[in-house]
């Protein structure tokens, strides 16, 4: 297991309640965690337990009702939103289950795009992740000529290039068959290797156990938090 | 291995408008025709002022005596050969010939004659030598001669009246309306004036012919010099049964026949904008709604609420530019179209070309098109880039 001493990432208290019309809805309940520099975490729990909401709140594209999150060292949860967009574009990258290429542009483009809204030059950087996720070959291809498995490494690509603190990843391996899957799995624990801190909302029961903890949740409350 | 992320925003926006080709085609058609129409009226406005000046300046002319009534309407007639019910008398010419300001002056008598049978009425004009100096375009073809006598049957046709009716110097033939038999003694080049269709004979003759003896229609007039044309208005205006209409309130006259019917083609083609901005708008819609999940994936990339609005209104000012480009274009193309359909509404349109397409044409209908795009797109934009990233990224379409 991996040594390790920073916080990059705390929750106190965190609850999140949805009002469906007269209904409220308790998403996260009171949940308390904290995650240091260079983990690999797996989210996992049932549907609607609360994995994608948690997931959200931790990437500042939503807010908590109660409790506060602190992302390397900046309190989250009372952003504006002009704050929380500059810090999912500099700490946080996403990986979704949908891979979200953008259709109309290439993989090397398509790996560039977070630096277009961050106003920076990364090209050299596309360069190295690309060769990281083993696509240099493909980069002029647009994404409907890659396979799932390649798409969601050019999405992981993508996530990276900003060269942010936390990669969060929701059901990553969602949408491919296990041989893919299991590349992508072994792409997330090589990019943890190299010190890259990982949260991965996941019912795929390798990716979860290949984290090295596991925070499971049911109906919004954080029930055991297993140390592998 | 070589990349080069040679795209912004801008070129998203461009590549986004290539994902549904058809929507973006109907969308830029719709902006193209109404820039295009936009374009014709505005050109048609500059080149009907200018085809009209022109016009009047090769007359030559700088003022008309026409017969008490509406001067401008005689006026109008005159010069563009309408034939009129009222007349002055010969001795009019006399005094106007007398006056010291007066160049040259030319009568001028003016007949229309119906020939139900080919489904036209031709206008036959008597006329002296005087009338000559008056029209300096005037260019008789090879073999052609001036009248051999005032009193003579013998008719200079216009161009295209001697086409339509098959005739050559020397021919002659008879006219069953007028009951008499011409000689054709000359053919007119063609000049791209009303007097193409015209046929011409000498005044006496005229009088004659259509019973108006020492009657005429009008009197054309040249003045030694144009800055004298206030006093010798003033002077010829007290000719009995005569009043004195000058070139410039001619202009003015016209430009106001045409008015009407500018009008109605602006009420077009504010229509035609507004529908191409609402074609615009619904575009624009659909693309969110569309791409809303992007829009939810971009705002998770880091992309600002601006840049969101950024995209889409350049989205939109793209497709409004690209209408105006095709539009402006298609006005040039389909311009000799647009100017028949103007024509058929406008009765004494000058001969020449009536659209002039000019830099500045061009830049105001630009202008528009883009005011188009940017306020039509400022809505769909905004609701963009206030969709919350979490409801963005959890749509379904």
């Amino acid at each position: 297991m991996k040594s390790v001493d920073n916080v990059v990432l705390r929750a106190e208290s965190l609850t999140k309640i949805y009002r469906r019309g007269v209904e409220e809805v308790r998403a996260l309940d009171g949940v308390t965690f904290s995650i240091e520099e260079g983990e690999f975490v797996s989210i996992v729990g049932q549907s609607g337990s609360g994995k994608t909401t948690l997931l959200n709140l931790i990437g500042c594209m939503d807010t908590p009702t109660s409790g506060t999150i602190e992302i390397d060292g900046h309190e989250t949860s009372r952003l504006s939103d002009r704050q929380s967009t500059r810090l999912r574009s500099e700490k946080i990258g996403f990986v979704f289950q949908h891979f979200g290429l953008i259709p109309t542009l290439s993989v090397e483009e398509n790996i560039m795009l977070p630096t277009l809204f961050a106003r920076r030059a990364a090209k050299g950087k596309a360069s190295e992740l690309l060769e990281q996720v083993g696509l240099s070959h493909r980069h002029k291809h647009r994404p409907h000529e890659l396979s799932g498995g390649e798409m969601q490494r050019v999405a992981i690509a993508r996530a990276l290039i900003n060269s942010p603190a936390l990669l969060l990843a929701d059901e990553p391996t969602g949408n491919l068959d296990s041989t893919n899957g299991e590349a992508i799995l072994r792409l997330f624990t090589d990019l943890n290797r190299a010190g890259l801190t990982i949260i991965v909302v996941t019912h795929n029961p390798a990716l979860a156990d290949a984290a090295h903890r596991q925070l499971n949740l049911q109906d919004g409350h954080l029930l055991l938090e297993s140390q592998l | 291995m070589g990349i080069s992320p040679t795209f912004g925003i801008g070129g998203l926006a461009w590549r986004n408008l290539t994902r549904r080709p058809f929507r973006t085609s109907l969308t830029v058609s719709g902006v193209s025709v109404a820039v295009a129409l936009l374009a014709s009226l505005l050109a048609f406005g500059k080149g009907y002022e200018r085809e009209l000046s022109r016009e009047l300046d090769a007359m030559g002319i700088q003022m008309m005596l026409v017969p008490l009534g509406c001067p401008y309407d005689a006026a109008a007639r005159v010069l563009k050969g309408n034939a009129l019910d009222v007349s002055l008398p010969a001795s009019a010419f006399v005094k106007a010939k007398q006056d010291s300001a007066v160049q040259d002056a030319a009568p001028l008598l003016m007949t229309t004659l119906p020939r139900p049978a080919e489904g036209r009425t031709d206008l036959w004009v008597g006329v002296t030598s005087e009338i000559r100096p008056l029209k300096p375009w005037w260019k008789l073809t090879e073999g052609s001669h001036w009248f051999s006598s005032d009193t003579s049957d013998s008719v200079i046709l216009g161009a295209e009246a001697a086409e339509t009716e098959l005739r050559r110097v020397g021919d002659s033939f008879y006219s069953p309306e007028t009951g008499r038999k011409f000689k054709v003694c000359g053919v007119l080049e063609r000049s791209g004036t009303a007097d193409d269709s015209q046929f011409f004979v000498p005044l006496k003759t005229a009088q004659s012919m259509f019973h108006q003896p020492d009657r005429l229609t009008a009197i054309a007039i040249r003045l030694k010099d144009p800055a004298l044309t206030g006093e010798a208005s003033t002077r010829l205006q007290t000719i009995p049964g005569a009043q004195v209409v000058t070139m410039t309130e001619m202009m003015g006259t016209f430009l106001n026949l045409v008015g009407s019917v500018r009008t109605l083609i602006q009420s077009l083609a504010a229509l035609a904008v507004l529908i191409s901005a609402l074609s615009i708008l619904t575009t624009m819609l659909s693309t969110v709604l569309e791409r809303t999940n992007e829009i939810g994936l971009f705002r998770a990339m880091g992309a600002s609420r601006s840049q969101v609005f950024g995209l889409l209104a350049l989205e939109s000012a793209f497709l409004a530019i690209l209408g105006s480009v095709f539009g402006v274009l298609l006005a040039g193309v389909a311009g000799s179209g647009v100017e028949r359909v103007v024509r058929s509404f406008v009765s004494l349109a000058p001969q020449g070309r009536l659209l002039a397409l000019t830099s500045d044409v061009i830049l105001q209908c630009c202008g528009v098109g883009l005011l188009i795009g940017i306020g039509a797109g400022v809505y769909p934009a905004w609701r963009a880039s206030r969709l919350s990233p979490i409801e963005a990224l959890r749509w379904e379409n």
